[in-house]
């Protein structure tokens, strides 16, 4: 009885979710709900170009949660394979003129091939040792993207061809929603189930205690490659799409901050988790607008206070988002995944002595 | 956090419910032309405006935006533009692609604006061409201009700002005329950037149609030092030096020339044309530097600023107005209201950018050069004028007016 | 010519080592690799803009200023942030600091607005020249002053009781904790004396040329610097500051200012491969 009632409410409860995923695009494009049109503050300041770009940036933080999280390495690389993805995707599209898919899947292999160089210092080092082959990694790479840049392209940024696939262009906000939701699900699926596999579960014994792991005749480094080639494959890969969706890119973009903030997705998101890594990108992005979505209604607050705070909206949003950080490291270190898990053990707990 | 997001929801329905009311009201009494999509009603009109006010930039371009701020200001104390007034709706985009996109979308449709000015990234611009286009969200009086948005141009956007073309153009013709040179020799210092390559490029052709000899010496944005640099320019003894880069870069390249005893006169882009630069170089370093630009800061010309310095004082922005990217941002305001009230008194998206597209010449009060955009040129400013600081009398002083160095453009 | 890169980057070098030196402090100490280093350099420039600028102090209030200032706000970032996270993993310790430099970026640009300040502290400037080498009175007062404090930190370092249950603290946390050091109380001298070498590196590079928050990139080249002379050695990271400043300036100077990043960086990665404890460092743990 109650099995098949509870069920029922998880039928009910992911068709919801399933219907508000589909819904969401159309409300946020054309900022009605149901025929009524709604106010700005009501969708919290938010707009579908925003929810796109976290979309790729979902993608780009579950892999890094992957590495990170999953095997213990922590990697400030991943705006490099971001990088690697757009250069792949563009000398593919534009030098030898192949189509789009075709060109996703180049960018996959190169970053790929991109983490297992990246990966061999990982042989050798490891901990903070790593973390900082990891920066030299990046400067490296955005140095050869700035050559390639100015050599084959034009010096305000590198051309992306047209996101076409078969005969349909990507030319709106809703069509690349559309386009980037497939992929997010599957990458997700993708990570999810790799962690049930053996291979997945030699990589978390890895991660907790590697010479027990590699006593248990798992071989260690070559797991390491092997993660870290996965990883920052679909790293490249959310870069290539973020290059096509912004339809021209420049070197300066991909910055060591860039990397950085990745980190912070997983941190506020948790460490660890496919959830962890959804929860951080969608805060990290998101967040924002609405903080100065907020900032902006606050005008009733008495003058002075509310001048200084419309005033200092963006260092307003910064320092948020450092208390934030710091914040969850101190009290939180499971991130709010890790919090939103305590939360429900403790209601079941609750629910269960009632 | 629920409950916080709760509370703002019902204070936005609440503040919905009652602007509708409002609004109900005014065309009730009126039946005052409302267009929400356009971002116009009643008694407002929506208008966007970009800039890095937190990233790398900010130094330059904050300025920018309290100009753009102030003018719209006095131009809402004086009644608006056709009885609305003009909100501005701020974005910080961080020299940020992404969000400089973000912001834009949001004009578009979220909080529909009927135009939106700033934009301050060429990268960012060249990127979203194909986006202004499909959107017909009009740009209108940039901070910096992308070659790739106006050539060829689109009825959707409009420079504002001197380019770096007509920088280099007018640099290198006054000082070879000014030193009375033949075959100019000239350094450049630039940034390993885009827009310093685009820079070093229009410079070259500007020296090599002189005859000159031309070298680009590149040096990073985040330097410590300029000897490297500064030797180059020892080796090469030009006539004069050209300076692409940021508060930093004048600073340690001025700096350096002045250790190593190089005395030739050194013009920077107009960017760099700020009070900041010149007091960190002081007055044996700051005597040989010079910028042209195609705004004047407010102590350069008196008579013409009045104005400008009237309303930088009102709202306690006195330290900012000999800052040429004050001025432009000042000048890119009044141009704005201007702009919107010769689109007629239903303006929309569309008759805001017929309008300016057919062609369109702001009143600009002596501030800036001549400001028009054509049907074939949406660049907007083009003749620029050298100026330097006289550190005795604390005022900026100009080469001449903006008429006399047309000459110098092709 | 070649004298010329070698004086400006032993120059320019001895700053660096100056901020790694800093580094490699609160290293050694407490464990903590402070990605923050670069924006307590700012920092520094700011304060000193406070004292000159803002209060009206003279050259040597300034300094005094600077460096209590920098102290206090030393031991606080230890109390509130680090102590915290004692004993947590490497992420998050790396973590605490960038959000440290965040929170302070935010906070002096609140503060003191996104523009850059000047920085004029009466220092001499001009120059003067020395055989066939032409050195700027304010570069050569920066080199002086920062060996000069690298001096006074090794003197310290060695023959004081606190450098010497620094030393102990470091070699090993449970001995000290074991024979009754507060250890607490080491860290923050750590971090205390880390961010005033920082910040007075801060103070030099921002009147070189302006104070602005742009500064912490520079600051960000003590990491290559540490890490290429050795994590774990105090005279290494000095070297390591040195090697960057001589690297910096022979390969703007020689080939293109673009190829500093692969100059340090390439070295920095093949240390890493070859020699991860860095050219002075002792082998240790951390290695496969």
């Amino acid at each position: 009885m109650t099995t098949l009632r509870s069920s029922v409410l998880r039928l009910l409860c992911w068709a919801i979710g399933i219907g508000f995923v589909l819904y969401v695009p159309f409300v946020l494009n054309t900022r009605t709900v149901f025929g009524y049109r709604v106010g700005n503050m009501v969708l919290l300041n938010l707009g579908l170009a925003q929810v796109d770009l976290m979309l790729i940036s979902i993608i780009g933080a579950v892999s890094l949660n992957f590495l990170t999280g999953c095997a213990g390495l922590i990697s400030v690389g991943h705006a490099a394979f971001f990088a690697v993805g757009a250069m792949a995707a563009a000398a593919a599209g534009q030098q030898l003129g192949l189509p789009f898919a075709a060109t996703l899947i180049a960018a996959t292999i190169a970053g790929a091939i991109a983490g297992v160089i990246a990966g061999l210092p990982s042989l050798r080092v490891r901990g903070l040792y790593f973390v900082l082959s990891t920066l030299a990694l990046h400067f490296i790479v955005v140095f050869c993207f700035a050559e390639y840049q100015y050599a084959f392209h034009d010096v305000a940024g590198v051309t992306m061809g047209d996101a076409t696939i078969m005969g349909f262009e990507l030319d709106n906000n809703v069509k690349w929603y559309f386009f980037l939701l497939p992929f997010v699900v599957l990458v997700c699926v993708m990570l999810q189930s790799t962690l049930g596999l053996r291979e997945g579960r030699a990589v978390l014994a890895m991660r907790d205690n590697e010479l027990a792991a590699a006593a248990s005749g798992i071989d260690v480094r070559m797991l390491r490659l092997k993660v870290f080639a996965f990883s920052s494959a679909i790293a490249s890969l959310a870069g290539a799409l973020q290059a096509y969706y912004f339809t021209s890119v420049s070197a300066e973009i991909y910055t060591l901050d860039t990397a950085i903030q990745f980190i912070a997705m997983i941190i506020v998101g948790g460490m660890g988790s496919i959830r962890g890594g959804i929860a951080g990108a969608v805060v990290w992005l998101l967040l924002p607008s609405v903080l100065v979505g907020t900032t902006v209604e606050l005008k009733v607050l008495p003058g002075g206070v509310a001048q200084f705070l419309v005033g200092h909206q963006p260092q307003m949003v910064n320092l948020t988002f450092g208390v934030l950080v710091a914040v969850l490291l101190i009290t939180a270190p499971g991130g709010l995944a890790g919090l939103a898990r305590s939360f429900a053990a403790r209601g079941s707990r609750q629910g269960s002595g009632v | 956090m629920p409950t916080i997001r709760h509370a703002s929801r019902w204070k936005a329905l609440l503040l919905s419910g009652a602007v509708l009311c409002l609004a109900f009201n005014a065309s009730a009494r009126a039946a005052n032309f409302e267009s929400p999509q356009d971002g116009v009603y009643a008694d407002h009109i929506d208008w966007g405006m970009t800039a890095d006010m937190s990233g790398p930039s900010s130094g330059a371009q904050n300025p920018w935006g309290q100009g753009f701020q102030d003018a719209v200001k006095v131009v809402n104390e004086k009644g608006g533009v056709g009885g609305r007034k003009i909100n501005v709706l701020v974005e910080d985009t961080r020299y940020d692609a992404t969000a400089e996109r973000v912001a834009y979308e949001k004009f578009v449709s979220q909080t529909p604006a009927l135009g939106t000015s700033g934009m301050g990234n060429s990268s960012a611009q060249t990127a979203m061409v194909p986006l202004i286009k499909r959107s017909k969200l009009p740009v209108v009086g940039t901070y910096t201009t992308a070659k790739a948005a106006v050539e060829p141009p689109t009825p959707y956007f409009y420079g504002g700002f001197c380019g770096f073309k007509e920088m280099a153009q007018t640099g290198v013709g006054f000082f070879t005329d000014h030193l009375a040179l033949k075959q100019p020799t000239v350094a450049l210092v630039h940034l390993d950037v885009a827009s310093g390559k685009e820079y070093a490029g229009y410079m070259e052709a500007a020296v090599t149609a002189r005859g000159g000899t031309f070298k680009a010496i590149p040096i990073k944005v985040v330097a410590a030092d300029a000897t490297p640099q500064v030797l180059d320019i020892l080796a090469m003894k030009p006539d004069f030096v050209a300076i692409h880069g940021v508060t930093t870069t004048s600073i340690l390249v001025m700096k350096a020339m002045l250790q190593y005893g190089i005395n030739a006169p050194a013009f920077a882009i107009s960017y760099l044309g700020t009070p900041t630069v010149y007091d960190g170089l002081g007055p044996d370093a700051g005597k040989n530097y010079y910028f042209v630009s195609c705004f004047s800061p407010a102590s350069s010309d008196l008579k013409v600023s009045v104005a400008l310095s009237a309303a930088a004082d009102k709202f306690g922005h006195s330290a900012l107005k000999d800052d040429v990217n004050y001025v432009a941002g000042y000048v890119i305001g009044n141009m704005v209201a201007d702009a919107i009230g010769k689109a007629g008194a239903e303006p929309t998206r569309e008759k805001l950018s017929a309008m300016l597209n057919t062609g369109y010449v702001a009143n600009t009060g002596g501030l800036s050069s001549e400001l028009k955009y054509t049907p074939t040129d949406h660049f907007g400013l083009t003749a620029l004028k050298p100026l330097s600081f006289d550190y005795a009398t604390k005022s900026f002083k100009s080469y001449g007016e903006y008429a006399d160095f047309g000459k110098y453009l092709q | 010519m070649l004298m010329q890169f070698l004086a400006s980057g032993f120059m320019l070098g001895s700053v660096y080592g100056l901020v790694a030196l800093g580094f490699a402090a609160i290293y050694k100490a407490t464990r903590v690799f402070n990605f923050a280093q670069g924006m307590l350099m700012a920092t520094g420039a700011y304060l000193a803009v406070t004292g000159s600028v803002v209060l009206g102090l003279p050259l040597v209030g300034t300094i005094a200023f600077v460096v209590v200032a920098a102290g206090t706000l030393g031991v606080v970032i230890q109390w509130l942030l680090i102590r915290p996270l004692a004993g947590r993993p490497l992420l998050a310790m790396v973590m605490i600091t960038i959000a440290l430099s965040i929170i302070l970026r935010a906070l002096i640009v609140i503060i003191f607005g996104g523009g850059a300040q000047t920085l004029r502290l009466g220092l001499p400037e001009g120059s003067f020249v020395l055989g066939s080498v032409r050195i700027s009175a304010i570069h050569a007062t920066a080199a002086g002053v920062s060996w000069l404090c690298m001096a006074l930190f090794m003197v310290f370092f060695r023959f004081s009781k606190a450098g010497l249950l620094m030393r102990a603290t470091a070699d090993s946390h449970e001995a000290a904790v074991l024979s009754g050091v507060n250890v607490n109380r080491i860290n923050a001298t750590a971090w205390a004396l880390g961010t005033i070498l920082a910040a007075i590196g801060g103070v030099f590079l921002g009147q070189l040329q302006v104070a602005s928050v742009e500064l912490e990139n520079i600051g960000l080249l003590a990491l290559p610097a540490v890490v290429i002379g050795g994590l774990q050695s105090i005279p290494g990271a000095i070297i390591g500051g040195l090697l960057v400043g001589l690297i910096e300036q022979l390969s703007s100077g020689y080939i293109s200012p673009k190829a500093r990043d692969i100059f340090v960086y390439v070295p920095l990665l093949i240390i890493l491969l070859v020699r991860p404890w860095g050219l002075f460092g002792e082998r240790e743990l951390g290695r496969v």
